[in-house]
């Protein structure tokens, strides 16, 4: 966790520009730091500073229009698409503000997803889906479809997913946005617990101080730059 | 949860829409399988009908030349109701109807099948005005006549309408059997081909018969009877005492009688049809012709030649009705190359608009599939298989569209062709007559299959390439 000092991510010089008519915008611009495996880290900042940005480079869903990103390792700035996809698959666990659970599957199927072309067994796919399911606390609730879960429940299911191919690193895109203030505090809860017990390094996007008083590293990004830097917050943690 | 499942169930997800999608492609397979089935149909129909004129004319041909020394007479009333039906081809028919101006005597071509008489279908029927045989003794006394052999011939059927495709509709006597009365002498019978020369079973009439009858093979089922049995005709009965067969055609329907049986019956007591005249020589025919159209003006005399050059003269009619059928089979395969174009045409283009729909609504999902690691290519098959899945359950929608509505489609599609221009029509062969039967062959199925599989592959090929190269960070923005 924060103690250990193994880097599992890293950017150098990461710049993103976009052409908007004819006006370059530059959403990250020389961004350069690193995460530590076992790291619960926030990025927070206004609308448009380009967290979400960010964090898609970092996810490999996008690339960056200069820079390098060393993702365990592996410079995958540079990589093609035919490589990036099983980075996503292996090393990567998304959780979205939408969740983007897939409606005409149920939760355990939703969670077998990423599974697919990792684990060839059919059995031991619904099997770990279900322990994760578990994990989350969705045991008896694997046959649901996202409908018929709560907006709480619908992002344990995402959790679980994100969790399937056991990644290096879980990034989170605004993973409260979409929640009240019950299922808020247990989603957050949730993951802290995943940094804490398993040793999850976690990346998370958020607007929401509360959300983020819960990691134990805050990066506040604007115009596409880091401009401070917070340690050792974890103020939750022991209640996590 | 494979692939297979997932299309399945997305396939599921919208049903209404997959409904309407699959049943308007249904309904394009459905012609792709009924145009083909209609062409075929068509160029069957054409080929027996080729067939059988050819046999029917050789046939006659042959059957005149043997009755070189037969001169045929009777008394005309206006010509009116020759017909022509070659033999029934199981689901073609070809039947000009009335044509009041032909030179041919009515009772000439009366579906008999003796030497020097049309046995290829109704012929001459209705028309035929009895006459007093009493007048026509003086024939006898020509130079060169051999003999003169009297008979009635009557016809017995029902009227039926048939409406062409043009809308047209005319009235023809459909007939059940035709009533021939003969002399039955040792002298006609030994000596003169008057009777049919093929019994399939029991025996011909012989001299001196009567209150029997010799039915042809095609009565049997009419009258539900066999040699020995007894029917009834027009409220008399008869036995049969044999079955004559066709001389290689099959709609022959006349039974033969004694001749004072067939007057008594029809009430033509006294009364003939008509009169076989025979020379002693072939060279004295035309003489003997010109001799008895002397005597009696008022008779219709045909000879062998006479036949043979009306015959040619039917002949070249008929060559000209099988040209246009020929060249209406040939337009109804541009017309139906056309069409299937335009089918397939429009099959890929609902499949790869529809998937195109499919794949921007579903966005976001892609940008999710994408974003927890799928690949391009299982993106791409994932769409590929919803498409062709779609094709193949339309295909079958298509086939069962099809093995019912075939006929109906491909009339519908096809130029609609009218027998009396020598032209073909395709229908489902159950209404009355120049028909021909469309069948879905289950290798035009087959084809159907594969090209469902095709076309559903070839529509969804560009959607489902799109939505592989979706790029996932833009993908997650899509609302």
């Amino acid at each position: 966790m924060s103690e250990t000092s193994e880097v599992l991510l890293k950017t150098d010089k990461l710049t993103k520009s976009y052409t908007m008519g004819k006006r370059d915008v530059r959403a990250l611009s020389n961004l350069s730091f690193q995460v530590n495996k076992g790291e619960f880290v926030a990025i927070m900042g206004p609308s448009g500073s380009g967290k979400t940005t960010l964090l898609n480079i970092l996810g490999c869903i996008d690339k960056p229009t200069s820079g390098q990103i060393l993702l365990d390792g592996v410079d995958v700035a540079g990589l093609p698409e035919s490589e990036l996809y099983k980075i996503r698959r292996n090393k990567i666990g998304f959780v979205f503000q939408t969740f983007n659970l897939l409606p005409y599957l149920n939760a355990r199927e939703n969670v077998e997803l990423p599974m697919e072309g990792k684990i060839k067994s059919k059995t031991e796919r619904k099997q770990k889906a279900s322990e994760l399911l578990a994990m989350v606390g969705l045991s008896g609730r694997e046959e649901h479809r996202p409908q018929r879960l709560s907006a709480g429940e619908q992002q344990r299911v995402a959790i679980a997913r994100a969790l399937a191919n056991d990644p290096a690193i879980i990034l989170a895109d605004e993973p409260t946005g979409n929640l009240d203030g019950k299922n808020k505090r247990e989603i957050v809860g949730l993951l802290a617990n995943l940094n804490i017990k398993q040793g999850t390094t976690i990346v998370m996007v958020t607007h929401d101080s509360q959300v983020a008083s819960h990691t134990e590293r805050l990066l506040l990004l604007n115009d596409g730059k880091i401009t401070k830097e917070k340690r050792g917050l974890h103020l939750n943690k022991k209640s996590a | 949860m494979g692939v297979v499942t997932r299309a399945v169930r997305n396939i599921a997800r919208r049903k209404i829409r997959a409904l309407l999608v699959i049943i308007a492609l249904g309904f394009c397979m459905a012609i792709m399988i009924a145009i083909p089935s209609g062409v075929m149909a068509n160029q069957a129909s054409t080929e027996a009908l080729t067939q059988n004129l050819s046999n029917t004319i050789t046939q006659t041909e042959a059957s005149i030349n043997q009755t070189l020394t037969q001169i045929d007479c009777s008394l005309s009333s206006g010509m009116e109701g020759f017909g022509f039906a070659p033999p029934d081809s199981g689901s073609s028919r070809f039947t000009p109807g009335q044509s009041g101006n032909s030179s041919f005597t009515p009772w000439q071509f009366g579906g008999g099948t003796r030497p020097g008489e049309f046995g290829g279908g109704a012929f001459g029927i209705g028309g035929t005005t009895p006459m007093n045989e009493s007048l026509y003794d003086d024939i006898s006394s020509i130079d060169g006549v051999a003999a003169v052999a009297p008979f009635l011939q009557v016809s017995e059927g029902h009227n039926q309408t048939i409406t062409a495709p043009n809308g047209m509709s005319f009235t023809r006597l459909v007939p059940e059997y035709i009533i021939e009365g003969l002399p039955l002498t040792s002298d006609f019978i030994g000596n003169y081909p008057i009777l049919p020369s093929n019994i399939t079973a029991g025996r011909n009439l012989q001299a001196g018969d009567s209150g029997v009858v010799l039915l042809s093979e095609n009565n049997t089922a009419y009258f539900g009877a066999g040699v020995g049995d007894t029917v009834t005709i027009l409220d008399q009965e008869f036995t049969v005492i044999g079955i004559h067969g066709s001389t290689g055609v099959s709609d022959v329907t006349t039974l033969y009688m004694n001749l004072s049986d067939a007057q008594s019956l029809t009430n033509n007591t006294g009364y003939i049809t008509g009169l076989y005249v025979f020379a002693n020589d072939s060279s004295t025919v035309n003489n003997i012709a010109s001799a008895i159209s002397s005597l009696h003006p008022e008779l219709t005399v045909s000879t062998a030649q006479q036949r043979l050059d009306q015959l040619q003269s039917l002949q070249s009619g008929y060559s000209t009705a099988l040209d246009n059928a020929e060249a209406s089979v040939s337009q109804t395969q541009a017309t139906a190359t056309q069409e299937i174009i335009v089918v397939v045409a429009a099959t890929s283009l609902i499949v790869l608009f529809v998937m195109l729909y499919t794949v921007r609504e579903r966005t976001k999902e892609i940008g999710t599939l994408k974003a927890i690691g799928f690949s391009n290519l299982t993106v791409m098959s994932q769409f590929m298989l919803e498409g062709v899945l779609i094709s193949l359950i339309a295909a079958l929608v298509g086939i069962a569209i099809a093995t019912v509505a075939a006929p109906t489609l491909s009339s519908l599609l096809l130029p609609a062709v009218n027998p009396f221009a020598g032209r073909v029509v395709v229908s489902n062969g159950s209404s009355a007559a120049n028909l021909a039967t469309v069948t879905v062959d289950p290798q035009l199925m087959l084809i159907a299959f594969g090209a469902a599989v095709l076309l559903g592959a070839m529509g969804t090929l560009y959607p489902a390439w799109r939505a592989a190269r979706i790029r996932p960070a833009e993908a997650m923005r899509y609302e």
